[in-house]
């Protein structure tokens, strides 16, 4: 299991506004680019939308909790998200390898743009969580992912269709979680204001 | 004692007959149970091939004959297939083995292989050995990753763990009627389908759905065995074999695709969809087979092709193209080649020079070619060649084009001009056309026109002409004739000089028909009757007929007797004039000319001018103004009226084919309002249209005025005798009514002579005269026939005078009724007289001599004997005189008094 290590601190009372509100908004247009990238792989194999293959989350951290602090939760979405983008890579390199990567469609135009724009997620959250005080060390590390995916072609495709949906199901937790950074930032620095009252009043 | 032996033997007989009885069962067989069967089964599998191996038991070695064992396969514990095996005496006791493909992958059901031997009616026991299906803790889909080819057919199962429900197996893309879904036990399901369609992306899937909705699958490569045809091979190098084939359907999805072998070589040389490869071989002048070894997951092919390579050889094309000595007018060109050994063979090379898009290709021979000199250049020119070579033995293939090599020749001086001259009024233009580029050879700096009497060649005029202009206007005495002759300068010099001689304007020349022609394709196409005296060929010009153009021409060889004709500057709907003329060594001579559109179009509405209308009777005439030439955009063929009524919206044509006329008309129309629309007729249809209304009412008009002619005609006449007999009353009074003394009656009755009936009137022969006659008359008209056309004027009058003598002092002056002058009408017997003139005091009749009449003219009422006892002399026989007689004598006037009785004029109609 995921080991989460974290250097003490009170909490995110520094986050920009500005950053989390980029944030939320590059979640937004990945979330949309993801179900694109979903649709265009259904097609291209024939799934239906409702089919399950997911036995178990690919992506072995928790889902941030309301009870986090906003450094945690930022570090749990920050992992997931790290996750979800090596898982990604991998799954575009055994693409590649094993079905073939000749011409390039839309699919795979789409499948790079999800990618990239992970990439960009990442940076700000990223940003987000060196800001709440957080470290950014990926539990597990890379070397500890079941990164191979199967080597039966089938069992492949599905497992490059559990990844996308494990992007996506992630890039919807980002936006969530992000969407309720602000108040709770708000919560914590009045909180942080009336311990420093106390103890000037203790003084 | 025989009794008792007899008994003691029975038990002998018995041990000797089951000897004999196990002596004949010696091959092991016991009641139907044979003892000889199969031993050591072994079944293994490979794919869905199952393999079984067994031997025979010891107790076979005694078969003599053929042994036979009879196999049964069986799949989740149902038959599927039986099979024999036929073992020969001496092949018993060696291992024997079978094998069968099972339509199912073996992970999807046990497997099971039953075998007994059968000798004759004998079959032994069974043997079973068993392949057990795959057991697994999640739902499988088998074959996984195997080939199919398209067109056959395949069975997938999916296999699922205890407690899965199945819910369906399908392909994506097919049909469900291509698809058939068995169930082979309670956890395995099997999807038999025609596979059809090649996979298209990296395989396709087999899927098998649970309830709920959880998919997995495997996947199938579909496609074709290798298809390759069209092998040709060749070399480049004389070093290594080329070959190049087509394989069009030779394809498997990613991983599985066609691999190329060459000459059995078991280094992969192409791929698919690669159609080439190239190996290293010893080229020599020998045929061999060249093989290509084509394989995939579903099949292998092998396809050859027979040559001699040093007979089919494919040159790379020349490099380093490069112009060397570039000239005004020739170039050489210089290459090499990449292989030494080209400059052994004997070759052929192509230069192909672009002359601004325009190609012309030379050819060159030589062992080892590496040069090639190009005259005939146009100088200050640029070109662009390129150079293909091949062998000259054993043509093959010419090798590719090399890269292009541009180069620029040097300037020269211009191409003589091309000159020709265009007499206008006192004026002689000599024109020329300007040099194209490929012609100055230069920048054109200015031209030198120099011009000398036919007759003082030795005094010449010269004149300079700036660059951009292209004509020089002389003013010249064109009565005698010119020579003149322009070069054009560049900065290398001047050109040959053009020399044309302007002819001296002859009034007396003979003249040559103008006759029409017609283009077609925006061009002319003239042809002209050969001249002997074409010397140097023919020219032909051509301008606009209307003037104000600057002619262009065209210069053809002495055999070329047509010509088609083509100018940018020609446009449809402009007539054009076409010369031919002669080429001599003197002036040109002019043989034929044509005048024509390039294209006619339709005139334009409203070209007649002036068009005027004149109603003639029932017909209207209508006319207008001669057509001028600049006006007719193309040829009139004649013309057309529509006479539109107004009335009934009724239309009538009149038309004729006479391209000059400049009236047409309308016949036979009715009274009414008309619309006249005349148009001309070309090639092109009727077009042009002018129109005019007119109102035709003829009938009234004319009828109107005729009446009121008459009437007023009539009352001037009337009008007139009043006035005259007014003022002269007294006189007429007397005239006609003189004082006459009352007859004195001495008898009545008998000798009156009331009806003046003919046979009763007694007159001689001889009194007849042909004047004509006066007939007394009581104002009325006699017969009614007075006025009336075709009738006599006939006057009542008594012969050589009155019938009473007195009346002799009163004697009018003669009547002259110039009846022989008066032309007699059709219809009428003689007389010209139609019209009744009153009189005041009687009613004159002339009537003619000719009359033949037996006319009697009756006494009229109030014209008693009685009453005319007043001066008058009843007489009884009154004759008739003409006036013919009054002119054969002229002492016998009719007694008529000129100023009492007016002649009518004759009337306009």
């Amino acid at each position: 299991m995921a080991a989460r290590r974290t250097r003490g601190m009170t909490g995110g009372s520094d986050l920009s506004r500005a950053t989390v509100a980029r944030a939320t908004a590059i979640a937004e247009l990945l979330r949309y680019e993801c179900s694109i990238l979903l649709e265009l792989y259904r097609k291209k194999e024939s799934f239906t939308a409702d089919v399950t293959v997911t036995e178990s989350r690919l992506v072995s951290v928790p889902p941030p909790s309301s009870q986090l602090e906003t450094r945690d939760k930022l570090w749990c979405l920050h992992s997931a998200l790290l996750q979800c983008r090596s898982f990604l890579e991998r799954a575009i390199t055994k693409e590649e390898e094993q079905l073939g990567g000749g011409k390039k469609g839309d699919y795979e135009t789409q499948r790079k743009m999800v990618k990239e724009r992970l990439s960009l997620l990442l940076i700000n959250t990223g940003e987000l969580l060196k800001t709440a005080g957080g470290v950014m060390i990926l539990t597990p590390s890379s070397e500890g992912l079941e990164l191979d995916g199967p080597t039966i072609l089938f069992e492949l495709k599905l497992w490059v269709y559990r990844i996308f949906e494990e992007v996506d199901y992630w890039t919807k937790t980002a936006i969530t979680t992000l969407q309720a950074l602000p108040s709770v930032i708000a919560k914590e620095r009045a909180r942080t204001t009336r311990v420093r009252s106390t103890r000037s009043a203790r003084r | 004692m025989v009794l008792v032996k007899g008994i003691m033997m029975i038990p002998w007989l018995l041990l000797v007959s089951l000897f004999c009885k196990s002596t004949q069962d010696g091959n092991g067989q016991e009641s139907g149970v044979l003892h000889c069967g199969a031993q050591n089964l072994k079944l293994t599998n490979s794919s869905q091939m199952i393999l079984l191996t067994w031997e025979d038991t010891p107790s076979c070695s005694t078969v003599q004959d053929v042994l036979i064992y009879e196999l049964e396969v069986l799949i989740a514990d149902k038959k599927e297939h039986y099979d024999e095996v036929a073992v020969t005496p001496d092949q018993i006791g060696s291992t024997h083995s079978w094998n069968w493909k099972s339509y199912l992958a073996l992970e999807c059901a046990s497997h099971s292989v039953r075998l007994r031997s059968r000798y004759k009616n004998h079959t032994s026991q069974w043997n079973q050995e068993t392949l057990p299906g795959l057991e697994t803790s999640k739902a499988e889909v088998y074959p996984k990753g195997k080939h199919f080819q398209v067109g056959s057919t395949a069975t997938f199962c999916c296999v699922l763990p205890a407690g899965d429900v199945f819910d369906k197996m399908s392909l994506p893309e097919y049909s469900s009627a291509d698809m058939n879904t068995t169930r082979i036990s309670n956890q395995t399901y099997a999807l038999t389908v025609h596979l059809n369609q090649a996979s298209k992306y990296s395989c396709t899937d087999v899927k098998c759905e649970l309830n709920p909705d959880v998919v997995y699958g495997a996947c199938a490569y579909i496609g074709y065995p290798p298809n390759v045809t069209d092998l040709q091979c060749e070399t480049r190098d004389l070093q290594s074999v080329d070959c190049h084939w087509t394989d069009k359907d030779s394809s498997l999805p990613f991983k599985s695709v066609t691999e190329y072998h060459l000459l059995e070589s078991p280094t992969i040389c192409a791929k698919w969809p690669e159609t080439t490869c190239s190996q290293e071989v010893r080229v020599d002048a020998r045929e061999r087979n060249w093989t290509l070894t084509a394989s995939n997951p579903l099949g292998e092919v092998k396809l050859s092709d027979t040559a001699d390579l040093t007979k089919r050889v494919h040159m790379f094309p020349p490099e380093g193209v490069t112009a060397l000595s570039v000239n005004a007018r020739n170039v050489s060109l210089e290459w090499k080649w990449t292989v030494q050994q080209y400059y052994n063979l004997s070759l052929i090379c192509q230069v192909n020079i672009n002359n601004h898009g325009e190609n012309t290709i030379s050819e060159y021979f030589g062992v080892g070619l590496k040069f090639a000199v190009l005259n005939d250049l146009i100088p200050n020119w640029t070109y662009n060649v390129a150079i293909r070579c091949r062998t000259a033995q054993h043509f093959w293939k010419w090798s590719s084009w090399s890269t292009n090599v541009n180069f620029h020749t040097k300037g020269d001086v211009p191409d003589a001009l091309d000159v020709w001259m265009q007499v206008m009024d006192n004026q002689i233009i000599t024109i020329w056309k300007m040099p194209l580029a490929n012609q100055s050879h230069g920048h054109i700096e200015d031209y030198e026109v120099t011009w000398t009497k036919t007759t003082e060649r030795e005094r010449q005029n010269r004149t300079k002409v700036a660059p951009n202009n292209f004509s020089l206007a002389l003013s010249l005495d064109t009565t005698v004739g010119h020579i003149v002759t322009v070069t054009a300068r560049n900065i290398n010099g001047s050109s040959a000089p053009s020399t044309i001689t302007i002819p001296s304007s002859n009034p007396d020349g003979t003249r040559v028909n103008t006759s029409l022609i017609i283009g077609s394709s925006g061009s002319f196409n003239l042809s002209w009757s050969a001249s002997p005296t074409a010397s140097c060929g023919y020219i032909v010009d051509w301008c606009s007929t209307l003037g104000n153009c600057t002619v262009e021409w065209l210069k053809v060889s002495p055999n070329q007797t047509n010509a088609s004709i083509f100018s940018k500057n020609f446009k449809d709907g402009l007539r054009y004039t076409l010369s031919v003329y002669a080429c001599t060594q003197g002036a040109p001579v002019l043989l034929q000319r044509r005048e024509g559109y390039v294209g006619e179009k339709k005139i334009q509405d409203g070209l007649f001018k002036s068009v005027k209308g004149q109603q003639q009777d029932w017909d209207y005439e209508v006319s207008w103004e001669p057509i001028s030439r600049r006006e007719q955009t193309a040829f009139i063929q004649g013309y057309v009226l529509y006479c539109l009524d107004n009335n009934n919206n009724k239309v009538i044509n009149f038309s004729t084919d006479n391209p000059e006329a400049n009236s047409l008309t309308a016949r036979n129309l009715k009274n009414g309002s008309y619309i006249f629309t005349v148009k001309a007729r070309t090639a092109v249809g009727e077009c042009g249209a002018t129109s005019i209304t007119a109102t035709l009412n003829l009938l009234t008009d004319n009828l109107i005025g005729t009446v009121f002619i008459s009437l007023a005609a009539v009352f001037g006449l009337l009008s007139l005798i009043t006035i005259v007999c007014y003022r002269h009353w007294t006189c007429i009074k007397d005239t006609v009514y003189p004082p006459i003394p009352k007859p004195v009656l001495t008898s009545t009755g008998e000798h009156g002579c009331r009806n003046f009936q003919v046979d009763q009137c007694h007159y001689s022969e001889a009194d007849i005269m042909d004047v004509p006659e006066l007939y007394c008359r009581a104002g009325t008209p006699i017969n009614g026939f007075v006025s009336q056309e075709n009738m006599p004027f006939v006057f009542s009058q008594t012969p050589k005078g009155y019938y009473n003598q007195p009346l002799k002092k009163f004697t009018p002056p003669p009547l002259t009724l110039p009846s022989t002058a008066i032309p007699s009408q059709p219809g009428l017997p003689s007389s010209p007289f139609r019209r009744e003139f009153p009189n005041a005091s009687y009613n004159l009749i002339m009537q003619p001599g000719n009359q033949q009449s037996n006319f009697c003219p009756e006494l009229q009422e109030g014209m008693s004997l009685e009453r005319s006892s007043d001066g008058y002399q009843p007489h009884g026989h009154p004759e008739t005189f003409t006036t013919n007689q009054t002119e054969e004598d002229p002492d016998t006037p009719m007694s008529c008094v000129s100023t009492y009785i007016l002649l009518p004029q004759s009337s306009s109609r």
